[in-house]
């Protein structure tokens, strides 16, 4: 007797698709009811597109009734971060500025997912423009975690990360720029992985910060993430930092033994964390080192010296980048006007109601650092020091296969816990934001739970394009610990949710 | 602003104006720099626009090909060092026609450096520097009320945004406004050689800005300098270079100082008024694009694309000089523009004739050009019948004044000389019988005349071969009419 | 590091960003939070890195050829526009 329809895989729902066991209607069907009982309590999406979802998946059944041959996401639904644009459906980054406007064109991974037939299922919540850790600077909602409604299911891809824990969606998409996929991957205990730096095209993907911006797969195993980012990834000529390196992954590498594997340990960075680390954290830690040395890798001791400078360097690189980046929300072409009499009237009408605090707050910074006279002292010079994380990254990964790390300091915070606080919100990014500078792939997964139920996720990271080792690694753990199989008493219909 | 005090001559020969121009030309690609949208001038409002130069969320550039084709033939052209590594950055100012808020610009890292121009301005022959040629995009057109009553709305067309453009920035080596008329006349002249620039001034293809300064003759610092901006014609260029730099000196003659702004030129008023002083300038920000990749040239295709390009006009004329043997002078007007000087060429080769074939060219092609603004590609006399001509007036087979006869024929006939001095009974009169038969007619219409030269007064031979030529309709054979009539006076009694 | 309101006016308007009075204050205590915290980057010694402003060595040079593509996006952009005066964008006069 075969799981309900919402709690199989993405890989079983597409076979299941493909070979006519299930119909792409039912499958969508079910997540969309699922999604129906629990998106309001939890505040997952922006927008959905239930109606379109279901036109999807006829017309691919159809297509499977006259023989077609159904791509590898036959079926499957897939959320997508209100970040990325989809064709006349309304995107607006969680920002006000925003508000109703509809993208002419798809994003490439949302051609990617319709050439893999997935059927698009909605667009989900996030923190405005991408900029924060809690999903809190939403301008529209917030959104709650699974596991515990009071607690954020962090960000800024939170709703992406929630939807695919409470079993709304098999699959969903995110972006992360500091550790926007992996963190709130952990939060809600499920996989979230940031690809290579130019491992998937971000055509389509509203800028934060573009040298660091990366569009990256939620899901509920390791198998799942590595199906939604061989369809994903790969070059694309309307982004020339997309890579042609970027190759799938293939399902069968991911089940390979650990035997001879080189996994890096870079302690020292858990004393950055100092006493903001949770105990429960720096255990998991501790026991996934032995679980690993158990299933025949060795382990190394790695150090990144530079670490310890990444968050100083992200918050002046990331807002330097966005206060450009937005520059072109200004009422003229798209989005919501203030109107004024005078053109500059007009233009800090619209953008001072446009944009919320955070958004606000590091326009405000990336503009001072960037400005005349400080551009030296800060921007360059934090170019300078990205150089030095990167090559501590490269060295380590020298020195071994993948690095094994933490990706939070903490689980999952009370909502509002944070939220006045921008600078101890920054300092919580301590793990994820090292690989984001470097540019190297890193990956979140399930790794157990702590005394009250909340997910704890741990994190791997790789060398360029060696996503594959990094799934690899996440697999055999999976294969030791259910963490990855449990799911939130919500996205049980008998439990009632949280009603 | 009012119009300044003018300098006197004693006061300009006091001071050294120094300018410096920043030339913006439009590359004559298909598509923009960044999209693939059509650059053609004139289109409906916001017809080639996509969601890339209307600066769209989530679109990204990619770099036309041909930009930095073009843009390397101009460095190549003035001898500018190629950077093998040339890498975009992002010059950030909030104006309506800016779609994405920032251009996509060239900043610490341009494409070329160095190079320079040779100009000949009046009796001075100097060559300017140039300090940089680099990549950037257009912004797109603002079209402001102009005061129209009530109207308190811009509207804006975006097709212009993303056209490519080359920014060349000279070195402050002129010296004056017909200095700089000059310089751009020349750097116009080599990119429409180099085909990679219309150089059509009223469609906005070139434009320039001018950085002016004065200072006390000897004195090696310079002075404070001002921009002037919207100078969208050489004249404009040169007049208000002039303006400027009597408002300089005259300021500071009067115990004032210049203060760095940034200066309108108001053509239809003849002035400069301030468009915004040295506090409210930009600050532009500038930073790396991280949207797009450095711009890696590999020396191989930069030398390829130097043993591609076209000889330019400096080279052109001294091959003139040297080939044809013709004067400097003429050389620089025939070299005017490529195909005036290909037009040339075939004339003078298939008449044999260098300097004829200069002169007819400069003066009746030339006139005829003047006054009915033909380019000389449309010219209705093609360089073969040219060439005819000035052939048969070098052989005697027509004299001048037939010939240029023919030549207003050709302007509204297909025909060619010979053909036409057929058609038209040019043909000269040769035949010694009909000489002298028209020599008698002439002496018998002239008696008194006739008969002076009989009693031994020489010079009315002249008048009498005068009439001759006249009676014959210019037709006549120079040297054998004299001949013939000198025959008959002598040998035939009156 | 404290940053007065005055840099924030300053900034704020090179960002075309209205901000409160009422809000100055904050900002400028928040800018001057993280702006003392990034300070630690001053102690570094980075003589003679060479700065990274994106990580895409190894990628190869993607120039688009020259050729003009219709784009079928356009009327639905220009109904996005806030404002319109035909096809034009309309916004209020430059002052
Ligand atoms: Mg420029
Ligand atoms: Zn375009």
């Amino acid at each position: 007797m075969s799981a309900p329809v919402i709690q199989e895989s993405a890989e079983a729902l597409a076979r299941a698709v493909a070979t006519g066991d299930r119909s792409a209607t039912e499958v969508t069907g079910a997540f969309l009811a699922q999604a129906d009982r629990t998106a309001p309590q939890l505040g997952t999406y922006l927008h959905r597109m239930a109606e379109s979802a279901l036109r999807d998946a006829e017309a691919i059944d159809r297509r499977r009734a006259k023989g077609e041959r159904l791509g590898p996401l036959a079926g499957v639904p897939v959320a997508l971060k209100d970040n990325i644009c989809v064709r006349g459906v309304p995107t607006t980054c969680g920002s006000k500025i925003l508000e109703g406007y509809r993208p002419p064109y798809d994003a490439h991974v949302v051609e990617r997912l319709r050439a893999a037939d997935a059927v698009i299922v909605g667009k989900t919540n996030c923190d405005e423009f991408a900029m924060g850790s809690s999903t809190e600077n939403s301008a529209y909602q917030v959104t709650r975690n699974p596991w515990n409604l009071d607690c954020v299911p962090g960000g800024s891809s939170g709703g992406s990360a929630a939807t695919v824990a409470a079993l709304e969606a098999p699959l969903s998409l995110g972006s992360d720029t500091g550790g926007s996929v992996r963190q709130p991957a952990a939060f809600c205990g499920v996989y979230g992985l940031k690809p290579t730096y130019g491992a998937v095209s971000r055509y389509g993907l509203v800028a934060f910060a573009s040298s660091l911006d990366q569009i990256g797969p939620f899901a509920r195993s390791a198998r799942d993430t590595a199906l939604l980012q061989s369809a994903i990834c790969g070059r694309d000529s309307r982004d020339t930092t997309s890579r042609a390196d970027a190759r799938p992954i293939s399902l069968d590498t991911l089940e390979r033994d650990l035997t001879g594997l080189r996994l890096g340990v870079p302690r020292a960075i858990l004393d950055e964390a100092g006493e903001g680390l949770a105990p429960s954290i720096r255990a998991t830690f501790e026991s996934a080192i032995s679980a690993y040395e158990r299933a025949g890798a060795s382990i190394v001791d790695v150090s990144l010296p530079h670490a310890r400078y990444a968050i100083a360097t992200y918050y002046l690189i990331a807002p330097a980048e966005a206060s450009s980046n937005l520059a072109r929300y200004d009422g003229v072409r798209y989005g919501v006007r203030r109107s004024e009499s005078d053109l500059r009237g007009m233009y800090e009408a619209t953008r001072g109601a446009g944009f919320g605090r955070e958004v606000k707050r590091r326009i405000l910074l990336g503009t001072y650092a960037l400005s005349a006279g400080y551009y030296d002292a800060y921007y360059l010079r934090a170019q300078k020091v990205r150089t030095l994380i990167r090559k501590d990254f490269l060295d380590a990964l020298a020195l071994s296969d993948a690095l094994l790390l933490p990706i939070t300091p903490t689980p999952a915070f009370k909502i509002a816990e944070k939220s006045d606080d921008p600078l101890a919100m920054y300092l919580s990014d301590i793990f994820s934001i090292p690989a984001s500078l470097a540019g190297v792939p890193a990956l979140s997964f399930p790794a157990s739970f702590d005394a009250a139920g909340l997910p704890i996720g741990l994190q791997l990271v790789g060398r360029p394009f060696e996503e594959e080792t990094m799934l690899r690694v996440a697999r055999a753990y999976e294969n030791e610990h259910d963490a990855a199989s449990r799911v939130p008493a919500i996205a049980l219909a008998d439990a009632g949710g949280a009603r | 602003m009012t119009k300044p005090a003018m300098a006197s001559e004693a006061m300009r020969a006091k001071y050294e104006p120094v300018i410096g121009l920043e030339v913006h030309a439009q590359l004559k690609t298909n598509t923009k720099i960044f999209c693939a949208c059509a650059t053609t001038f004139g289109a409906a409002p916001n017809s080639q626009v996509c969601p890339v130069c209307l600066g769209l969320p989530g679109v990204l550039p990619v770099l036309n090909e041909r930009a930095v084709t073009f843009a390397v033939m101009a460095g190549l052209a003035v001898g500018a060092t190629i950077h093998p590594r040339s890498i975009f950055a992002r010059k950030n100012y909030f104006y309506p026609d800016l779609p994405k808020g920032y251009q996509i610009s060239q900043y610490d890292r341009p494409l070329c450096e160095g190079g320079g121009i040779e100009i000949h301005a009046e009796e001075v022959r100097k060559r300017i520097g140039l300090v940089r040629i680099h990549l950037e995009e257009d912004a797109g057109k603002s079209l402001h009320p102009e005061g129209k009553e009530g109207v308190t709305t811009t509207r804006v067309d975006l097709n212009r945004a993303g056209v490519p453009l080359i920014e060349i920035v000279s070195e402050p080596d002129l010296r004056s406004g017909v200095e700089a008329y000059h310089y751009l006349t020349k750097l116009k002249q080599i990119l429409v050689y180099l085909d990679v620039c219309d150089g059509n001034m009223e469609e906005g293809s070139l434009r320039c800005d001018a950085n002016v300064s004065v200072r006390p003759r000897g004195q090696a610092a310079f002075g404070t300098r001002t921009e002037i901006k919207n100078l969208n014609s050489f004249r404009y260029v040169e007049k208000a270079i002039a303006y400027e730099i009597d408002r300089q000196i005259a300021l500071i003659e009067s115990g004032g100082s210049v203060v760095q702004e940034t200066l309108l030129w108001d053509s239809a008023r003849g002035v400069a008024e301030t468009l915004r002083s040295k506090e409210e300038a930009h600050d532009y920000r500038y930073f790396p694009e991280p949207d797009l990749l450095p711009v890696d040239l590999e020396a191989a295709w930069v030398e390829g694309l130097r043993a591609t390009l076209p000889e330019l006009p400096d080279a052109l004329r001294e091959r003139l000089v040297r080939e044809q043997g013709i004067p400097e002078y003429d050389a620089e007007v025939l070299t005017e523009t490529r195909a005036l000087a290909s037009y040339y060429e075939e004339v003078a080769a298939r008449s044999g004739q260098p300097k004829l074939a200069s002169n007819w060219i400069m003066t009746e092609v030339n006139a005829v050009r003047n006054k009915t603004g033909d380019s000389i590609e449309s010219f209705p006399v093609r360089a073969d019948r040219l060439g005819d001509l000035v052939a048969m007036v070098s052989n005697g087979r027509v004299s001048g004044k037939i010939a240029k006869q023919l030549f207003e024929l050709m302007l509204t006939s297909p025909d060619g000389p010979e053909a036409l001095v057929q058609k038209h009974g040019l043909l000269p009169i040769e035949d010694d019988a009909a000489l002298r038969a028209l020599a008698r007619e002439v002496l018998a219409a002239n008696p008194g005349p006739a008969a002076e030269f009989r009693a031994g007064k020489e010079k009315t031979f002249a008048f009498l071969v005068g009439q001759a030529m006249k009676q014959s309709r210019g037709r006549a054979h120079p040297e054998k009419l004299q001949a013939a009539l000198r025959a008959v006076l002598t040998e035939e009694p009156a | 590091m404290p940053i007065d309101v005055s840099v924030v006016r300053k900034v704020a308007a090179l960002a075309r960003l209205r901000i409160e009075p009422s809000e100055e204050e904050r900002y400028a205590r928040e800018l001057g939070g993280i702006l003392g915290f990034v300070e630690q980057l001053q102690a570094l010694d980075v003589a003679g890195i060479e700065p990274t402003s994106q990580v895409t060595e190894g990628a190869r040079p993607a120039l688009r050829p020259d050729e003009v593509r219709a784009c079928d996006a356009r009327e639905e952009a220009l109904a996005a526009a806030p404002e319109r005066d035909g096809d034009y964008f309309k916004v209020p006069q430059v002052v």
